[in-house]
């Protein structure tokens, strides 16, 4: 089973941050216990209420990788989830997102923004996102929550990151326009089906519940057209 | 996002019922002008004026939809039940010309579970109603959409008001979608909160020991 | 008309939305099912008198008080079962040792389903990873960090953590703690969860 790691849990067995016994067990629960768990308790009535919280996403989005140069040295490191390093000072070396951040905050390495992460580039991509109809691919499945983690935790490692976070939120917006436009006009032709092409985890996320429940009422009454397909009626009083 | 643990068992909207569900409940509560095809022996007493021993043939009573229902039958007429004002022709055709401006809350609140319930009793006009609900949500959804996505951090009772009962229900998940993005944009999304359950019990219990 | 009592009972529940437990109403319980009895009773005297004197015109008023005696059923069955919702989730939002203004509110037998119900979650959760179990009511949100730091909102007497140190939670008082001995606390309201 590929294990998905998060900062919290690698930082204690990497750095032995603490001695708290924080295993891969209790951690696994946060990832597929709880949300297989809530969904099969406490969700099962409401398919509409399975939801991901946003925190969630984020939590995704720490595997994807970004590159450091690091400041310290050490040998390669064997995790469940993959191996990582070796780190040499000065040498850039790929690693997941939670692992950049924790080394930021703890002034053991410069992040490298991604190559998408520059005002021209994303300069581009808002113009074509407002010039299309249809969503435009974005330079990575979790384009806003890579742009909050690094801005937030590396803002003196990328040029002009007020100019990008603008930037991003622009796009994000035009985006979320659209989705909503979209939304609309698949009510009211009653279409039955939709593609969505580059819409982010994120993007889906914020409107999923919306949309499900709509759409679920859209059914039922265009359910009622067709005269005959009541079969609950003697059971309800 | 509060994760909430309790979560009550959903309507069935649209003409099933889901058994458990209270907003069921209280829709099939919903009282209907019925008039009696035969006589109820020994139910006088149910009537208004009540001073009869039997509901005589063709009284015109009063009846919750889950007593409409349970004594309507296509074949032997016990009971005949008269289409509410709301998804009569008159209305409809308010409906068809502008959906948006009809106060929902106002000729329901369940406009449509109760609409689409009336069609489990034989009329020439239940296509026509079965359409107009059908339209109406639609002609309206924007609108629900729009609000509930504009909303954060204000006061939302203005923007629900004219809603019904089930565009209401789109409207809060539709708020709840977008107050989760928005908490963890603030980043507020891994910040621990107190359950709102507890807080709630909290404040009754304060009230309760205030004299 | 008849289910007036049964469909208060709804009413009650419907009206605390947020899930709080209302407080059992034996008494309302109690009327409906007095109510369904009679109606019981008389349907039992009509349904003999119609096949034995023919009395086939008393059949409508036998079906109005079968559709009652349905309608009564599943109002209080689905009084129960919401309840018992409500009951479950309180293990998720409390934890498994439930007030005492909570616990008032049950009867004897939603009592005894809390604790049948906190037994097999416990025996499931034991079931899990590996020897030790794990505890899936904790991080219900992805964890940032193992430590965080958290302020008493009211006295909460002695707490000790893993290492066997034992601090005072003093109202007011400021820890720096592991989080998943917190999590509970906060979400029961003796802690706040700090943000810098």
């Amino acid at each position: 089973m590929p294990i998905v790691h998060n900062g919290a849990v690698t930082s204690c067995v990497f750095f032995a941050v603490s001695g708290n016994s924080y295993s891969a067990g209790t951690f696994i629960s946060s990832t597929v216990g709880v949300p297989a768990l809530t969904h099969s308790f406490c969700k099962q009535n409401n398919p509409a209420v399975q939801t991901m919280d946003p925190s969630e996403v984020e939590f995704l989005a720490e595997k994807e990788m970004v590159k450091i140069i690091p400041n310290f040295s050490l040998d390669k490191i064997y995790l469940i989830g993959g191996d990582l390093g070796p780190f040499n000072p000065g040498l850039p070396v790929d690693v997941p997102v939670w692992l950049a951040l924790n080394l930021k905050q703890r002034q053991k390495c410069r992040i490298v923004p991604p190559e998408w992460m520059d005002v021209e580039k994303l300069e581009e991509i808002r113009e074509l996102e407002r010039k299309e109809d249809a969503f435009t691919p974005v330079p990575s499945p979790y384009y806003m929550e890579l742009t909050k983690l690094l801005l937030n935790h590396a803002s003196d490692n990328i040029p002009k990151a007020d100019e990008i976070r603008t930037l991003v939120k622009d796009i994000w917006d035009t985006r979320i326009a659209k989705l909503r436009l979209s939304a609309d006009s698949f009510i009211s032709q009653q279409e039955a089906h939709a593609k969505l092409d580059n819409l982010t985890l994120m993007e889906i996320n914020t409107t999923r519940t919306f949309l499900l429940d709509s759409l679920n009422c859209m059914y039922k009454l265009r359910s009622n057209l067709q005269p005959g397909s009541n079969k609950g009626k003697a059971l309800d009083y | 996002m509060d994760s909430q643990a309790y979560l009550p068992v959903p309507p069935g909207v649209g003409m099933e019922e889901n058994f458990f569900s209270l907003d069921d409940i209280l829709l099939s509560h919903e009282r209907l002008s019925c008039r009696t095809e035969c006589a109820f022996p020994r139910l006088g007493f149910l009537e208004k004026s009540g001073d009869t021993r039997d509901i005589a043939e063709g009284t015109k009573m009063e009846l919750p939809l889950w007593l409409a229902k349970g004594l309507y039958e296509r074949k032997r007429r016990v009971v005949s039940v008269e289409v509410p004002k709301v998804y009569r022709e008159g209305w409809r055709t308010v409906f068809s010309a502008d959906p948006t401006v009809v106060d929902l809350q106002k000729m329901g609140p369940y406009y449509y579970g109760l609409g689409s319930q009336m069609l489990h009793f034989d009329s020439p006009e239940n296509p026509d109603v079965a359409q107009s609900l059908l339209q109406t949500f639609i002609g309206r959804f924007r609108r629900t959409m729009d609000s509930s996505q504009n909303a954060y951090n204000e006061d939302t009772s203005v923007l629900v008001e004219r809603l019904d009962c089930l565009e209401r229900a789109l409207f809060r998940s539709g708020q709840s979608g977008l107050n989760g993005f928005q908490s963890w944009e603030k980043g507020r999304a891994s910040h621990l909160t107190a359950s709102t359950l507890v807080l709630n019990y909290r404040k009754r219990k304060m009230a309760d020991t205030q004299p | 008309m008849f289910c007036e009592k049964a469909v208060e009972l709804i009413r009650e529940l419907h009206r605390l939305s947020d899930g709080q437990l209302p407080a059992f109403n034996e008494d309302g319980l109690r009327q409906v099912l007095q109510e369904m009895k009679v109606l019981y009773e008389q349907n039992q005297s009509d349904v003999n008198e119609a096949k034995g004197e023919g009395r086939a015109d008393l059949i409508p008023s036998i079906k109005l008080r079968h559709s009652c005696l349905l309608r009564n059923q599943r109002c209080l069955a689905a009084y129960l079962y919401d309840r018992l919702l409500r009951i479950r989730a309180l293990r998720w939002e409390y934890g498994s040792v439930l007030p005492a203004n909570v616990r008032f509110h049950m009867c004897a037998e939603e009592l005894e389903w809390f604790s049948q119900y906190k037994k097999s979650l416990a025996t499931f959760m034991r079931s899990l990873g590996g020897d030790e179990g794990l505890d899936i009511t904790q991080d219900m949100k992805p964890p940032k960090s193992l430590y965080i730091e958290v302020r008493c909102l009211k006295d909460h007497g002695e707490f000790e953590i893993d290492d066997g140190t034992v601090i005072l939670l003093k109202k007011n008082s400021q820890h720096f703690l592991p989080r998943w001995k917190c999590e509970q606390l906060i979400r029961q309201g003796v802690l706040e969860h700090v943000i810098s």
